[in-house]
C-alpha cells in the first residue's frame, strides 16, 4: 500500500498492463492532488535566451508544493514532477546533444537545506545533468526588488574545470519570475562560447 | 565553568523532545547546557538492519515506524545516505543527521496553591463521577469517563484537575481536534485563573514558561515525553485518534510511566467499555445535567438527492427546513458526507440566505466562522464532520443530509445529535437525518438514544 506524497490518503492500486510489465511508473500523488496544478501553457520570448519553457503556473497548490520541498526540506518531493521534465528534457537534450545545466544554489545555502532541489528535481527524473555553473553570491534573489537584481555585479561564474562548448546548453531552475536569474547565467554561458541557450523551468509565476 | 542550570530553558525543556537547532533559545545557551550535562541529545532517526539485511528506521521523535514514511537521500550537511520523517515532517524535519534534544536534569517543581473559580454546581451524578475519576486516578489506574453529549464532561473534570494540580502534578488535557481544544481553551482559563496554562495545536506558538496544565491535540504530544502526572484523552473515539496507532504511541510517550491515561467520551469504541468495565474503572452518565432527553433523530428521505444537486436544484426539502430555521432565527448546523458535495450545495443555500457558508477541515479561520454562529452574525453554516464534536451553540438546529453514507456511523449521529438542546433555556431542538435509504448505523444510534432515554444501562 503506497500513499500520496503530498495528502497521505492511500494509493487506490489498479495494476495496468503497462504498469505490470513496468513501462509505466506507479503514481506518486492522487488524482486530486494532480488536478490541484495547473499547466503552463503560455511561452517567454527573451533577448537572451532562445527558448523558455514552464510547465506549471504558479497557484495555490503549487504554492504548497514548493513550501513542503523546500522549506520544510521535503527532498521525496522532488520526484513528484519527474514524467513532466523527462518530456521537456530528455526528449529536446538527446536530440540537440545539449547540456542540461541546473542553476546552482550557494554551498553554503546547500549544506543549510542539505540539498540542491534543482538537482534532486533533474536527479529523480533520470535525467543527466552538468554543473557547469556556481554561485558566488549568498543572497537569494526572492529578497530583492527588480532593480536592485539588475544592478548585482555577478552571481555566477563557469566553474574552473568546465569549458564551455560552442552548442546549445540548456538551463534548469525551479521557477521563472522576472528571468533575471536564468538571464544572467545565460549571458554567462554564451560570454563564454555557447551558441544557444535554452531554459526549463517547473514553474512560471504570474 | 558553572554547573547552573538555565531556568527559562529548564522550564521549558522539561517533559519535551525538540530539534536542538529550532528551540526559542539560542542554540549557544543550548549548547552550554548540553556540556554540563543538563540536556541530553540523541539523533533523529535510529536505524537498524533487520536479519534479511533491510534497513528498518526509527523515528525518536513520532515513534513512525512505517516505512512508506521514511525517504533516503544524499545529505549535503552530512556527506552520506540520510534519513528523514515524513510522518512529523510538518512540524520540522527530523532526519539522521539531526539531533533532538531532552531535558536530563533536575526536574522543575510545579506550583502548589492553585484557585479554582468554577463556581457552578454539579448534579449528584456528575459529582459521583468526579469522585470516581479521582479514585482511579490515585490508584494509578487508566478511567473512563463515559458520558452522553451534554452531561458536562468538562466540568466534571474540574475537581479532579484542581486536586492534582494543589498537589503540584503536571497535567494533559488532550484531544484529537483542534475544534475540541479552541472551545477548552477559555473555560479552562477560566476555571483556574492562577494556574500557568498552555494552549498547544498546529500554529500556535509555545510559551516559555513552565506551563503546569497544557491542552494539546494529541498530534502536539509526538513532542512530549515522560511529562505527565495524568493525561486525560477528550474524545477519545476521535478520528484521527482511533485510527492512527502513533497518536495512541505518542500518549503514552507523553505520560510518566506509572502514569494513568483517562479517556473522556459519549461513544467509546466496544472494546475501550469492555475494559474498562473489567478494571471496575467507568463511570457513566446517560443523562444531560439539566435533566432533558437527549433529542432523537427523526428520518426524512432525500430520494437522489446527489443527482438533484448534480443537476443544480437544492431538494424542496431543505430549502423548507433550512427557510423555517431562517424564519425562527434559529441558528443550524447542515452536515455533509463529502466537501465536494458541500461546496456544490453553498451557492444554492446562499440564494436563501447570502450568509450561509460552508466550513471544513482546511479552513483557516474555521474558529472565527463558528464563533459568528454563536454570536448570530450568520444564520447558519453547512459542514462536515469536522464539527460533529465539541462545539456547543445555544439552540443550534441540526440537520444530517445524506446520513446512509458510511462517513456517519452510529458514534458520528450521535456526536451530531449531541449538538442539539445543550442549554438549559433551549433543552430541545431539531435533530433530522435526511437519507436515500436507511442504515444500520442510523438505527443503531436512534436504539441508542432511545435507551439512553429511558436511562436503561448501555449496551
Amino acid at each position: 500500500m503506497t500513499e500520496c506524497l503530498l495528502c497521505n490518503q492511500p494509493l487506490l492500486d489498479t495494476p495496468s498492463w503497462k504498469s505490470v510489465l513496468s513501462i509505466e511508473e506507479p503514481p506518486l500523488i492522487c488524482a486530486t492532488c494532480h488536478q490541484q496544478f495547473e499547466k503552463n501553457d503560455k511561452k517567454d520570448v527573451d533577448t537572451v535566451i532562445d527558448q523558455v519553457t514552464s510547465l506549471y503556473t504558479y497557484n495555490e497548490a503549487m504554492q504548497t508544493y514548493l513550501h513542503q520541498f523546500k522549506f520544510l526540506q521535503d527532498v521525496a518531493l522532488a520526484a513528484v514532477f519527474k514524467k513532466d521534465l523527462r518530456k521537456v528534457l530528455g526528449k529536446s537534450a538527446a536530440r540537440s546533444k545539449a547540456t542540461v545545466v541546473p542553476i546552482p544554489m550557494h554551498p553554503e545555502r546547500e549544506t543549510a537545506r542539505t540539498f540542491a532541489h534543482v538537482e534532486e528535481l533533474l536527479k529523480s527524473a533520470d535525467i543527466n545533468y552538468t554543473d557547469v555553473l556556481e554561485k558566488i553570491h549568498l543572497e537569494s534573489m526572492g529578497t530583492k526588488t527588480k532593480t536592485e537584481r539588475l544592478n548585482m555585479e555577478r552571481l555566477f561564474q563557469v566553474k574552473s574545470n568546465q569549458v564551455i562548448q560552442p552548442k546549445t546548453y540548456i538551463l534548469v531552475d525551479d521557477i521563472y519570475t522576472t528571468g533575471t536569474t536564468l538571464r544572467r547565467a545565460a549571458t554567462l554561458l554564451k560570454e563564454a562560447g555557447a551558441t544557444r541557450v535554452e531554459a526549463v523551468t517547473l514553474i512560471r509565476a504570474k | 565553568m558553572t554547573t547552573t542550570i538555565h531556568p527559562a530553558v529548564q522550564r521549558f525543556l522539561a517533559g519535551r523532545i525538540w530539534l536542538r537547532a529550532h528551540t526559542p533559545f539560542p542554540l549557544p545557551l543550548i549548547n552550554e547546557q548540553i556540556t554540563l550535562g543538563h540536556i541530553q541529545t540523541i539523533p533523529g532517526i535510529t536505524s537498524t538492519l533487520t536479519p534479511l539485511k533491510n534497513q528498518k528506521h526509527f523515528c525518536n521523535r513520532c515513534e513512525n515506524d512505517n516505512p512508506i514514511r521514511f525517504t533516503t537521500f544524499d545529505c549535503a550537511k552530512c556527506n552520506g545516505p540520510c534519513t528523514y520523517c515524513r510522518h512529523c515532517l510538518k512540524m520540522g524535519r527530523v532526519s539522521t543527521c539531526t539531533d533532538l534534544i531532552y531535558w536530563s536534569g533536575e526536574a522543575p517543581t510545579y506550583s502548589q496553591t492553585h484557585t479554582m473559580a468554577w463556581a457552578g454546581q454539579l448534579t449528584p451524578s456528575q459529582q459521583k463521577a468526579s469522585h470516581e475519576l479521582l479514585a482511579s486516578t490515585k490508584q494509578g489506574k487508566a478511567h473512563l469517563l463515559y458520558a452522553v453529549c451534554g452531561a458536562g464532561k468538562t466540568e466534571i473534570l474540574f475537581e479532579p484537575i484542581y486536586q492534582l494540580l494543589s498537589e503540584g502534578k503536571r497535567i494533559c488535557l488532550a484531544a484529537p481536534r483542534v475544534d475540541v481544544i479552541l472551545e477548552l481553551e477559555p473555560r479552562l482559563r477560566a476555571a483556574f485563573p492562577s494556574t500557568v496554562i498552555d494552549a498547544l495545536y498546529g500554529g500556535a506558538e509555545p510559551i516559555t514558561e513552565a506551563a503546569q496544565l497544557i491542552l494539546a491535540t494529541t498530534h502536539q504530544l509526538y513532542r512530549f515525553q515522560e511529562a505527565f502526572d495524568v493525561i486525560f484523552v477528550d474524545e477519545a473515539d476521535a478520528f484521527p485518534y482511533t485510527a492512527d496507532e502513533t497518536l495512541q504511541r505518542a500518549v503514552r510517550k507523553a505520560a510518566k510511566p506509572m502514569a494513568p491515561i483517562h479517556a473522556v467520551t459519549a461513544t467509546p469504541s466496544a472494546d475501550l467499555l469492555q475494559a474498562r468495565r473489567k478494571s471496575e474503572a467507568v463511570s457513566v452518565l446517560n443523562r444531560r445535567y439539566h435533566g432533558h432527553a437527549l433529542p432523537v433523530p427523526r428520518y426524512e428521505p432525500l430520494w437522489r438527492y446527489s443527482q438533484q444537486i448534480q443537476k443544480g436544484r437544492l431538494p424542496q426539502k431543505l430549502i423548507h427546513w433550512v427557510n423555517t430555521q431562517l424564519e425562527k432565527q434559529q441558528p443550524f448546523l447542515l452536515f455533509f458526507h463529502s466537501i465536494a458535495l458541500m461546496k456544490a450545495v453553498e451557492p444554492l443555500f446562499q440564494q436563501l440566505h447570502p450568509q450561509i457558508f460552508a466550513v471544513h477541515a482546511a479552513d483557516e479561520n474555521r474558529k472565527e466562522i463558528v464563533q459568528k454562529l454563536r454570536d448570530k452574525k450568520v444564520p447558519g453554516l453547512l459542514t462536515t464532520t469536522i464539527l460533529e464534536r465539541g462545539i456547543t451553540i445555544p439552540n443550534v438546529q441540526v440537520a444530517v443530509v445524506g446520513a446512509e453514507q458510511q462517513i456517519f456511523t452510529k458514534g458520528a449521529l450521535i456526536q451530531i445529535g449531541g449538538r442539539v438542546g445543550r442549554s438549559v433555556v433551549h433543552p430541545t431542538g431539531d435533530f433530522v437525518l435526511f437519507h436515500h435509504g436507511i442504515s444500520y448505523a442510523m438505527d443503531d444510534a436512534k436504539n441508542e438514544i432511545q435507551k439512553l432515554n429511558k436511562g436503561g444501562r448501555i449496551r
